[in-house]
């Protein structure tokens, strides 16, 4: 894991420089074992700055979140920099935004953190259901050490690590400007068990299957709201004239929202999870993530957001592609 | 609102399957129609007049013809409207032909179609929005690309119907292929005699603008208003005090050492030349990529071509110029290519001196040639002859249309060779003659009795030239093999090696064999879909000379009407971007075929020519954010359409 002392003068660097605005990355959290966005303006602010394996969050979102009211007469645009920490999964999302030119490269200082995995805070609250103080977790070798009123538990890494990061391959920062330790090399490969299980099934097991997700779903966005990708600044939801979607919170509907979520996110999705993260509900978002991923892999031997100098996928047409997603 | 429904009967294109009462009668009930009717043919004036009378009298405010394609007649109804006052851009048509009653069989369910389809339209039709049709003004000068018998003709042409044109050829000299050629089939003219004229009046003309050993590498703009950027190469001679004496080409230390590209590299020319003697300006040019003084900085002492000229034309620090013109419209007739006999193996060309293409031929026989006429292969005059058809030619391998012109060119050398060489043998592998344009039957008659003996071969059969000493040997599939001192190999016509860069510069299309796509193969011949870009000779499609003189005279006859007029209508129908919503990902840019999209960097958000774009709809489909919106295909008429019939279907 990253020191978290080169992490923090890394910020102060940052911060100090007349070209970066502010810089993105974690604090520790008020309680139990969430840690907290944090935005360092000045060299004092980063010193609250932490790496643990409980950073989930995906903090490009926040790139997307800034809100920039238009100019007044005769202001200048603020073109300064805005620092960010990224895990490897971030990145590709970073990635993907610059592909889309949502952001210009040049307006980000991207620290890079190569990444050894970390925890879903849905399976550790599982195991300390009613935790209030804070938590102080480590990483030694294949467990994680949680000191917890101040006595040590060992806990191997396989029950806590996200299901994603299982399967991770590009544990190392796609982009970054600063690199924050080694480099982690990946030998595992997204295998996609779960997706190909499902395929398998009936196709009236699968309608149960998602029905019985999607009657869970109480629309309130947060999947939306947490994903980086989900940047447009009228949701297809928020439409009025068509509306598309109807606000009622019904079956249909539901799933109607839920698969248009995915579908635009098709051949953009760089796969943190934070959808499903997110979810109140505990809906499996990652799984149509995760099967439209597999479909374009194999259709157009395409994975976003890995190369800052492809085109975004649907904007690459080609007269020999292949035909099959043509309903 | 009070909507009018119009349904035709087509005579009984319509009626036969289609029960149009029936229709008139259902859809009367929709809501919003004040009047529905049915007529034998709506198009007809009587038709016409029907639908004004209704206007007027009932005050409608939108019509609905339910008929056949609006590709046809769109345009007519329109009209109607715009006459009565009404925009007419209120209207909306139903096409229950093309996609009803002849695609249908059974009667009863094909009206249901056609009161679904108009119940559609009638819904989309209270959304229908007035639209403007624009004008925009015209710039009346052409380009004409292509310095070919096609190019010559169409800047000619236009010339003539006086507007100023600009001629603008790669190569040092205009004339194109057709200076290459000897003879013309079938009238057997001789090619420079006929030519050359024309390249003289088209130097000469005072509206033309020659702009020779030039190429086209930018176009902006839009039909009336495009501006070309034209780079012109550096002679390194100046072109004003040449007067084409040709003591430079005799004094320059390379002479007879280059291969000259017109006689296809079997002449020799010196590092300073003039393609061929009737070259058109006859202005000297140096070849940057032999002259030595260019190369090396240093010729001897002093370069003898500078000594030799009396009139101190020759300036080495010439520099590459870019030329913006502004021009009204295009005429694309840059030619073809041949198709490289070395892709065919078994034909053992390039391997073999004997193997020659029938362009290379042409050379031979050329009295401006190489040999002067003479017909001679390694310094002998050939006794046996063999002529091959269709290389690269209606093969699926290669290039799958025929070339048009190889079956009477091949006729024409086979007739020029007995002429030159009497007692000649002569063979003619041919899979099928096709004599089809005029006196061409007759002149392949005349050839065959002339004991020229053509032998069939299938395309597929197994065919190779192999070494024979001096000779080579020819074997076929069923005919004994023949020991042949000249092979002939009539290659076909291919697209140019860049048609893709230069369709992409213009912004025009290619079908799938690679030439210029023209916008209708009936009714638009020389029309591209870029407004205001026409197509003339070999570019579009493999063509004989007064083919392609013809469509070049259409072409310029296309291209000078906008200049006439001084100004044209270009669609009212097209793309809205609402600043708001677009996030300036930039993704339609690529997409438009139009290049009716600009980022406006400033606002960081796309903005859309409206006098560019037709309204494709390409950039609406693929916009992530959904902030383009379609004039007159806007998502609420969409969905309305929808909507209609597919309430209509569930009341079936």
């Amino acid at each position: 894991m990253v020191n978290e002392k080169q992490l923090r003068d890394e910020v102060k660097k940052l911060v100090s420089r007349d070209d970066v605005k502010y810089v993105i990355g974690y604090e520790q959290g008020t309680y139990g074992f969430q840690v907290t966005p944090s935005f360092a303006f000045t060299p004092e602010e980063a010193e609250r700055f932490i790496f643990s394996p409980l950073c989930a969050n995906n903090l490009s979102v926040y790139l997307m979140l800034e809100e920039k009211p238009p100019l007044r007469k005769g202001e200048k645009e603020d073109t300064r920099k805005v620092g960010l920490v990224v895990k490897g999964c971030d990145a590709r999302a970073v990635v993907q935004i610059l592909q889309e030119k949502g952001l210009k490269r040049e307006s980000l200082v991207i620290i890079g953190v190569p990444c050894t995995g970390v925890i879903d805070p849905k399976k550790i609250t599982v195991k300390f259901p009613h935790q209030i103080k804070p938590v102080d977790v480590r990483e030694e070798g294949n467990h994680y050490v949680l000191t917890i009123n101040g006595k040590n538990q060992k806990i191997p890494k396989d029950e806590l690590l996200f299901e994603k990061c299982k399967q991770c391959e590009y544990p190392t920062p796609v982009i970054h400007d600063v690199l924050l330790g080694d480099e982690v090399k990946s030998t595992k490969k997204e295998e996609y068990k779960e997706i190909k299980t499902l395929e398998k099934k009936a196709l009236k097991e699968k309608w149960e299957f998602w029905s019985k997700a999607f009657d869970r779903c109480i629309r309130c966005y947060a999947c939306r709201n947490v994903c980086p990708l989900c940047y447009c600044k009228e949701c297809i939801v928020d439409q009025l004239s068509p509306q598309w979607i109807y606000r009622s919170v019904n079956r249909s509907e539901n799933t109607v929202w839920n698969l248009i979520r995915a579908y635009h996110l098709a051949g953009r999705c760089s796969g943190c999870g934070e959808c499903e993260r997110a979810c109140p509900m505990n809906i499996p978002l990652t799984m149509l993530n995760k099967k439209i991923e597999k479909d374009i892999k194999e259709l157009f031997q395409y994975v976003a957001g890995v190369n800052l100098e492809e085109k975004p996928l649907l904007a690459m047409f080609k007269p020999n592609d292949t035909e099959d997603t043509i309903l | 609102m009070k909507i009018g429904v119009y349904v035709c009967e087509c005579g009984i294109n319509i009626a036969h399957t289609v029960d149009v009462e029936k229709v008139v009668e259902d859809v009367q009930n929709l809501p919003n129609v004040a009047v529905s009717r049915f007529y034998k043919y709506m198009c007809s004036d009587p038709g016409q007049a029907l639908i004004k009378k209704d206007i007027k009298d009932l005050q409608l405010d939108r019509v609905v013809v339910a008929s056949c394609s609006p590709r046809m007649h769109e345009p007519t109804f329109r009209r109607v409207l715009e006459e009565t006052g009404l925009n007419p851009y209120f209207f909306e048509m139903v096409n229950i032909r093309e996609q009803c009653s002849w695609v249908h069989q059974e009667k009863e369910k094909s009206t249901g179609k056609a009161i679904q389809l108009i119940t559609g339209a009638v819904a989309r039709a209270s959304f229908l929005e007035p639209l403007e049709k624009k004008e925009v003004s015209v710039i009346p000068k052409a380009l004409v690309i292509g310095g070919g018998v096609a190019g010559i003709q169409a800047a000619l042409e236009i010339a003539e119907k006086g507007f100023k044109v600009y001629l603008v050829e790669r190569s040092p000299s205009i004339g194109g292929r057709m200076a290459q050629l000897d003879k013309t089939f079938p009238t057997l003219d001789c090619s420079a005699c006929i030519l050359t004229p024309k390249m003289v009046d088209a130097a000469r003309h005072p509206n033309i603008e020659l702009l020779t050993y030039s190429e086209v590498v930018g176009l902006d703009g839009y039909i009336g208003n495009f501006k070309v950027k034209v780079k012109k190469k550096p002679r390194y001679v100046d072109e004003e005090k040449c007067v084409g004496c040709g003591l430079c080409a005799a004094a320059c230390r390379l002479k007879g050492r280059i291969p000259n590209e017109f006689d296809l590299n079997k002449g020799k020319r010196s590092a300073i030349y003039v393609p061929f003697p009737q070259a058109i300006p006859l202005k000297y040019t140096i070849d940057p990529e032999k002259c030595i003084t260019l190369k090396t900085g240093k010729c001897g002492d002093k370069a003898l071509c500078v000594e030799a000229c009396e009139r101190n034309a020759i300036n080495f620090d010439q520099k590459e110029e870019i030329l913006e013109l502004d021009v009204g419209t295009i005429v694309v007739a840059t030619g073809f290519d041949l198709f490289n006999p070395m892709e065919k193996p078994e034909y053992g060309y390039g391997k073999y001196p004997n193997v020659i293409t029938g362009l290379e031929f042409e050379r031979l026989i050329s009295a401006s040639g190489p040999t002067g006429g003479h017909i001679e292969i390694n310094g002998k005059e050939p006794k046996k002859v063999v002529f091959i058809q269709c290389v690269g030619s209606r093969d699926k391998k290669t290039h799958e249309y025929c070339s048009r012109v190889c079956c009477m060119y091949t006729a024409k050398q086979a007739h020029m060779v007995k002429e030159k060489i009497p007692g000649a043998d002569l063979v003619i592998y041919y899979t099928d003659v096709r004599a089809f344009g005029k006196g061409f039957e007759e002149f392949y008659n005349r050839v065959q009795g002339e004991g020229i003996v053509y032998r069939r071969r299938e395309l597929g059969d197994p065919i190779e030239v192999i070494k024979n000493n001096d000779k080579v040997l020819v074997k076929t599939k069923g005919h004994p093999d023949i020991d042949a001192d000249l092979v002939v190999l009539a290659t076909g016509i291919i697209p140019r090696e860049d048609s893709k860069e230069l369709s992409r510069i213009l912004n025009i299309n290619q079908s799938a064999d690679g030439f210029f796509l023209e916008a209708h193969p009936k009714l638009r011949p020389m029309d591209t879909f870029t407004d205001g870009i026409f197509l003339a000779g070999c570019c579009q499609s493999p063509k004989d000379i007064p083919d392609a003189v013809a469509q070049a005279s259409g072409a310029a006859v296309r291209a000078a009407e906008p200049l006439a007029q001084g100004k044209v209508e270009v669609e009212a129908i097209s793309a809205v971007i609402d600043a708001d919503v677009c996030g300036g990902c930039r993704m339609c840019e690529d997409l438009c075929a139009y290049s009716a999209l600009e980022f406006d960097s400033e606002k960081k958000v796309m903005t859309c020519n409206d006098v560019m774009c037709k309204g494709c709809g390409s950039c609406a489909s693929a916009c992530p954010t959904g902030a383009i919106t379609m004039r007159h295909f806007d998502m609420q008429q969409i969905l309305a359409q929808i909507d209609g019939i597919s309430a209509e279907a569930i009341v079936q």
